[in-house]
């Protein structure tokens, strides 16, 4: 079966990703899915690619993204938590990506409340006029993310002598 | 339904600073419904805790629970098995909610994360407005179905005041003016001369001035 992925997504694919040096930032990537050329064997490879640089999310519409999957990621593993949307006018339910903006502007301001930066969640929206596919959307906003200073919610691996002992850890989220 | 809205996170954290051990305990039905303490609230706001706590190196243990009501025993029993864990509780229902889960268990501090607002409807998606008192003595019959209390920031019981404009309050020129909305109404029902009868000042005891009230219902009880 002749492959339906686009030349271009190939060239992405092969490219080296560039991400900054130093502590590696870890971007959740939630991605509607009438992003073009975003089909489950994209999302793998890009995952394979950006290994623990880049964590995909397909979901139905943007507007189906909630502040919570945004604050969640954000706790647990993710620098930067963003999302995909269909250019304004182009929506398939109308009024997801206006509704995801909003949550993502919402989202921005709590996390500015407790210190993190806004730029550490956002919403893309893809071209009206020459929609891009997933992986070249995911390599522009690891860009732009790259710059972000780790975040300090995060616990990393320290390296080298003297690494200290790891305290009992109480902030563990149990849900009821 | 009670309307309410989370209190500033800054605040939160302060009301919690002492403790070491938070249950975030949020409430499926009104605060739920304004988007202010329901289940996704709640995980919304204990995120943002964890998250703020990491960021400043404390050890703080945040769970979640949430219930389908506050208010009501039955559900806030269901705590019992693992209220002991924690040393306060954060609670996201209204007022009532609050002080329903303090009484059940007084010897653990109940924190409100929310300033519970008023009676209301949904009048539109994310948009709720206030249109009862609580009164305790609903006239909507004779207004048409709209509460001169709740919708006349006069509070007038005799007619409008005449300061309207375009059909728009006087005093708060965004809301529109009840009594334009209830001669409306009782002109579409052909009932303009319930207006001809005098209302006498209101007899505000069955609203306050006696303390918190209650309802006693013998047939609904064990």
């Amino acid at each position: 079966m002749e492959s339906r992925i686009s030349q271009d997504t190939r060239e992405q694919a092969d490219k080296k990703p560039r991400i900054s040096q130093g502590v590696k930032r870890t971007l959740a990537l939630f991605y509607c899915q009438n992003t073009p050329e975003s089909g489950e064997a994209v999302r793998q490879a890009l995952e394979k690619k950006y290994a623990s640089s880049l964590r995909l999310f397909p979901i139905p519409c943007s507007g189906r993204l909630d502040p919570l999957h945004l604050l969640k990621a954000l706790e647990e593993f993710a620098d930067a938590a963003y999302v995909i949307a269909c250019p304004e006018g182009a929506c398939r339910y109308f009024e997801g990506n206006l509704r995801a903006t909003k949550r993502v502007d919402m989202t921005a301001r709590t996390i500015a409340q407790i210190g993190l930066e806004k730029e550490r969640v956002g919403i893309v929206a893809n071209s009206k006029e020459n929609p891009k596919p997933l992986a070249k959307l995911a390599e522009e906003i690891l860009g732009r993310v790259s710059e972000i200073r780790p975040s300090p919610v995060l616990e990393r691996p320290k390296t080298g002598k003297g690494t200290k002992e790891k305290k009992d850890d109480h902030s563990r989220k149990k849900t009821h | 339904m009670i309307t309410a809205e989370r209190k500033p996170i800054d605040e939160i954290r302060a009301m919690v600073a002492p403790y070491k051990r938070v249950l975030v305990l949020g409430c499926g039905s009104c605060v739920a419904e304004c988007a202010a303490g329901g289940e996704k609230e709640t995980g919304m706001l204990s995120s943002t805790l964890r998250m703020a706590n990491k960021m400043e190196g404390k050890d703080v243990l945040i769970e979640e629970k949430t219930l389908d009501r506050q208010c009501v025993k039955d559900f806030v029993i269901l705590l019992d098995d693992i209220v002991d864990q924690y040393d306060a509780v954060l609670s996201l229902g209204c007022g009532a909610g609050v002080q329903a889960v303090a009484e059940m268990f007084s010897e653990i501090p109940v924190l409100p994360a929310l300033n519970t607002e008023f009676l209301g409807e949904t009048r539109d998606q994310g948009y709720w407005v206030e249109n009862c008192l609580g009164c305790g003595d609903c006239m909507l019959d004779d207004f048409g179905g709209v509460c001169p209390l709740a919708r006349c920031s006069k509070q007038l019981f005799n007619g409008p005041c005449g300061g309207s404009r375009e059909g728009k309050c006087e005093v708060n020129p965004e809301i529109p003016c009840a009594w334009q909305a209830i001669i409306d109404r009782l002109d579409r029902f052909g009932s303009l001369d319930r207006l001809e009868q005098i209302y006498p000042p209101k007899d505000w005891s069955r609203k306050q001035g006696g303390g918190p009230r209650k309802i006693m219902r013998e047939d609904q009880r064990r």
